[in-house]
């Protein structure tokens, strides 16, 4: 089993490092968040596997900024039948803890 | 009273399985030897046919539609337990009567453990209950209000019970539901093409004169609504919408029916029985007499049976009984005597609104046998089906054959809608599945 992320980050962005730090259980929250049920981590459900979005990122040279446009903008998505769908948000405002998801996704 | 003994866990144990003196004695099973799948069943709430098929189903609505499986999107292997835990938080619309159900668990871990001879199927299964302090046995009763008596006592979702107008109390049960590969959509939705708007505390929920003018309901005799598969109804979105008799007659006669079986911890365990029904139009039972009957006289609208004082050391019981450690169960033959209404009943008594009998359930309606033991909140419950059933109200377990089943867990003052559910699993009786029986030398 792959043992399970961890990202420490600092818990309000921009406060520097006096602020205690805490750490992001990155998988656990693209889980909470239902991000599974189409992204799996290597084969292709609704949406593409991470492996593929991460090596697609890395072909075009993108980061997790690119990513959390996806996760905070949402916006259509074309589905493999040619539909579109809304592409869902994630569930939280906090930068910090988007950008851990994001990193930990484009690491998978 | 007859003892049976019968290896239940590792160690033999001994089950009074009382008033049944025609209860024939299983084999013993070392189920040591029997291999145990993990099964993980969760809180589904309001999580209905057409809930799963709404866009409220994120992302999810035209996948369930076509059919796919609920496991081709939830295949995290915490999937139960967050979606559980997600749908009793309080937040989720699944289930909108969270507040009430403060501190119940959001899934259980079961291992299921199976093996047939030539006989029978034996399926076994191992949980914890969350009260560990008590096997959840009890039911509501009949209370004795000087004048009548009266229903007391409700699951925990009951208007009543949330109101605080009568106290939370239900047995616990575990369900099998088994396909045998003849419903469309069982295999990759499973109970969840049961479970539809309309239907007891769901959204919804049929309103007494719409029941009584359904023209299906009607023709059941029933004035509530529970579980059905869409092919009994004309529009798969609308409970109202039911086939004729005659339709319905022949989509059970070509095997169109899920099979239902159910112990209960207070009316079937200690008559050594599970409930066999089906699901079709309805939630039925199996044609004869089951493990359990109404303890009301319609006509006199009094209990027909009381406890013998000599056995259970009361005529009844009081409110403060529930919970306790007293065994609240009417049986005949073992604790039960008829009723006497010139017993000097007071204001408060109580008695079981079922009394059980091993001896009355007969037909198809009793084919299967259950045991079961608890012990500091481990709940073990073995079920007996007989392979090779042949009754027009039954799938009929081979050796050879997969079957598609589906479990649930009533826990915790629970009945209805208020339970934990599994995802679609297979069982191969002697051949490869999820849940693979094994022969019994």
């Amino acid at each position: 089993m792959m043992p399970r992320a961890l990202i420490t980050v600092a818990a309000v962005a921009g406060l520097g490092l006096s602020v205690p730090a805490f750490a992001v259980d990155a998988e656990e929250i693209f889980k909470e968040n239902d991000c599974h049920k189409c992204h799996h981590a290597t084969k292709a459900k609704k949406g593409p596997s991470l492996a593929k979005i991460s090596a697609k990122y890395k072909e075009k040279k993108l980061n997790e900024k690119e990513a959390l446009k996806h996760m905070t903008k949402g916006g259509k998505v074309k589905l493999d039948d040619g539909t579109e769908e809304d592409h869902k948000v994630i569930d939280t405002k906090d930068v910090a803890v988007q950008t851990a998801v994001a990193k930990w996704m484009l690491t998978r | 009273m007859n003892k049976t003994a019968w290896i239940i866990g590792a160690t033999t144990v001994t089950t009074i399985a009382a008033g049944c003196a025609s209860m024939s004695p299983g084999p013993a099973v070392d189920w040591n030897k029997v291999p145990a799948t993990k099964v993980t069943l969760f809180y589904p709430g309001q999580s209905s046919y057409q809930w799963l098929r709404s866009e409220a189903h994120a992302g999810a609505a035209k996948e369930t539609a076509r059919g796919d499986a609920c496991t081709s999107c939830h295949d995290d292997p915490k999937e139960e337990q967050r979606q559980g835990a997600k749908i009793l938080n309080g937040k989720h619309p699944l289930e909108p009567q969270a507040a009430a159900l403060k501190g119940k668990n959001g899934h259980i871990d079961m291992t299921v453990q199976a093996a047939y001879d030539d006989k029978n199927a034996y399926l076994r299964f191992q949980y914890k209950t969350n009260n560990p302090n008590h096997p959840g046995n009890d039911y509501p009763g009949y209370r004795f209000d000087g004048k009548e008596w009266k229903a007391f006592g409700a699951m925990r979702l009951d208007k009543n019970v949330v109101a605080g107008k009568t106290p939370a109390v239900y047995e616990n049960r575990l369900n099998i539901m088994l396909d045998d590969g003849k419903v469309p959509g069982f295999a990759n939705q499973g109970c969840w093409l049961t479970c539809h708007d309309g239907e007891r505390e769901m959204q919804k929920e049929g309103t007494k004169e719409e029941v009584q003018a359904n023209e299906l309901m009607k023709a059941l005799k029933k004035s509530d609504v529970r579980k059905y598969l869409p092919a009994s109804r004309t529009d798969v979105n609308d409970w109202r919408s039911g086939k004729s008799l005659d339709e319905i007659a022949k989509i059970k006669a070509s095997g169109g029916f899920v099979d239902l079986m159910q112990w209960r911890a207070h009316r079937s365990d200690k008559a050594g029985g599970a409930d066999d029904g089906y699901v079709l139009e309805y939630r039925n039972f199996d044609k004869g007499s089951n493990h359990f009957a109404s303890n009301m006289d319609s006509k006199t609208k009094q209990p027909k049976f009381m406890f013998d004082p000599a056995k259970f050391g009361g005529k009844a019981f009081a409110a403060n009984d529930y919970g306790s450690k007293k065994e609240l169960i009417l049986i005949k033959g073992v604790n039960a005597v008829p009723f006497d209404p010139n017993a000097g009943w007071k204001e408060g008594d109580i008695l079981p609104q079922y009394v059980l009998s091993a001896e009355d359930a007969k037909g198809s309606a009793a084919d299967n046998k259950a045991f079961s033991t608890w012990k500091d909140g481990l709940q073990t419950v073995v079920f007996v089906r007989p392979l090779g059933l042949v009754n027009d109200d039954d799938k009929t377990i081979k050796v050879g054959n997969v079957y598609n089943v589906g479990f649930a867990v009533h826990d915790d003052k629970m009945t209805g809608r208020g339970h934990h559910v599994s995802y679609t699993k297979t069982l191969g009786i002697g051949t490869k599945a999820d849940i693979q029986a094994v022969k019994l030398n």
